[in-house]
């Protein structure tokens, strides 16, 4: 900003004595332990990343996000609280999902019946189906990261974990 | 003198005693146990590299809300993603863009749509008390606790892409440059210089308050 030739000078100057970085590490140490006191990390969300691992499942096919309305849609000018579109994909099913204050709305391609469960976290989520032309519907609106788990033709499919 | 060493492997030769329980040339094997069912590497995984995630949400100065929604996305798709992530030795870069991904893309919703809250003023130093913060507090630590806030107050006030860096480059364990690189988006390359630069100035800010 406003000291940039401020520290040309300083270069110079800490050459000349060589310990510029000995003082950097030792100031760069200090201000770790300052992060660790002041800014750690919270312990409910350490918590939560260890019950994270719950959420591993390799037998379940993951869909992978391919279409996010939030960086891949241009917004209409002055549209506000537009939904959310997401499109998830894998192998030959994808989920078309449309998060709106009231809810989720969705639509399996190709239709098919499905059991679908909403995750909110490593505990067990609410409950949906599909009906046989694909669509579902969920009045409550996911309030943090979501995931759909699918029960579709003798498969298992997880949507990738997102941000509602 | 490391920076001149080498920026690119500048951390990676140095071992990590500080804090954290992953040495970072045994996240590859500890996701691989991970995999295999072992709780106890998860844990350790989590341990190791949860404050870089963490550091990317503050770099990135959401709201607590946002902040901690983003760091929950990055574990539960990390640990979705257990066992299909090509390098896992890289696991930390892999979080850390993850990280960065999600940010981002808080950043552009609040932009989009009327800001309910904004991330500027939300961005402050927990009230909450946390047990170093009390045994900071207690007498005898009083000086030492001055100490502390002064040089965080100097860091916090520090321009927006030096507060990034830091912010990222003290997670502890300390990370690699590679996964600076994926946290922030700036090439490996750049860092050792941005750094000593950040530093300078914020000892010179320091300096100037005569705190330290």
């Amino acid at each position: 900003m406003d000291d940039d030739m401020d520290d040309d000078m300083d270069d110079t100057y800490e050459e000349a004595l060589g310990d510029g970085e000995l003082d950097h590490g030792a100031l760069e140490a200090e201000l770790r332990e300052a992060a660790a006191i002041l800014d750690p990390v919270p312990a409910e969300l350490r918590l939560l990343a260890v019950e994270a691992y719950a959420l591993h499942d390799l037998d379940a096919k993951i869909a992978e996000l391919t279409f996010d309305s939030l960086v891949d849609a241009i917004p209409v000018r002055g549209a506000v609280d537009v939904p959310r579109m997401l499109t998830f994909h894998t192998g030959g099913l994808t989920v078309d999902v449309e998060v709106t204050p009231r809810g989720i709305m969705g639509q399996l391609l190709p239709p098919q019946s499905a059991s679908i469960e909403v995750l909110d976290g490593p505990r067990a989520g609410a409950s949906l189906t599909a009906d046989d032309m694909g669509r579902f519907t969920s009045e409550a609106r996911p309030t943090g990261p979501f995931a759909l788990r699918l029960r579709a033709g003798g498969e298992v499919v997880v949507t990738e974990w997102m941000r509602a | 003198m490391r920076s001149e060493a080498g920026p690119a492997t500048a951390y990676d030769d140095l071992p990590y005693t500080r804090g954290g329980t992953v040495d970072r040339s045994e996240v590859g094997a500890l996701v691989q146990s991970a995999v295999d069912g072992d709780t106890a590497a998860w844990k350790a995984i989590v341990e190791g590299l949860s404050p870089l995630v963490w550091s990317v949400v503050r770099a990135h100065r959401l709201s607590d809300a946002d902040g901690h929604e983003v760091y929950q996305t990055v574990w539960f798709r990390f640990a979705q993603h257990l066992g299909r992530i090509r390098e896992p030795e890289k696991a930390g870069s892999w979080l850390a863009s993850t990280a960065r991904n999600e940010c981002l893309k808080v950043i552009k919703s609040l932009r989009r749509l009327t800001p309910t809250d904004d991330p500027q003023l939300l961005d402050r130093v927990s009230e909450e008390r946390t047990p170093e913060q009390s045994v900071l507090d207690s007498e005898e630590a009083a000086a030492q606790s001055e100490r502390v806030r002064h040089l965080w107050q100097e860091f916090e006030a520090l321009g927006e892409r030096c507060r990034q860096l830091l912010r990222v480059l003290i997670s502890s364990p300390p990370p690699s440059y590679q996964e600076v690189s994926a946290a922030l988006g700036i090439a490996v390359g750049s860092i050792g210089p941005m750094r000593q630069r950040c530093l300078r100035r914020l000892r010179a800010r320091l300096d100037a308050r005569g705190a330290l």
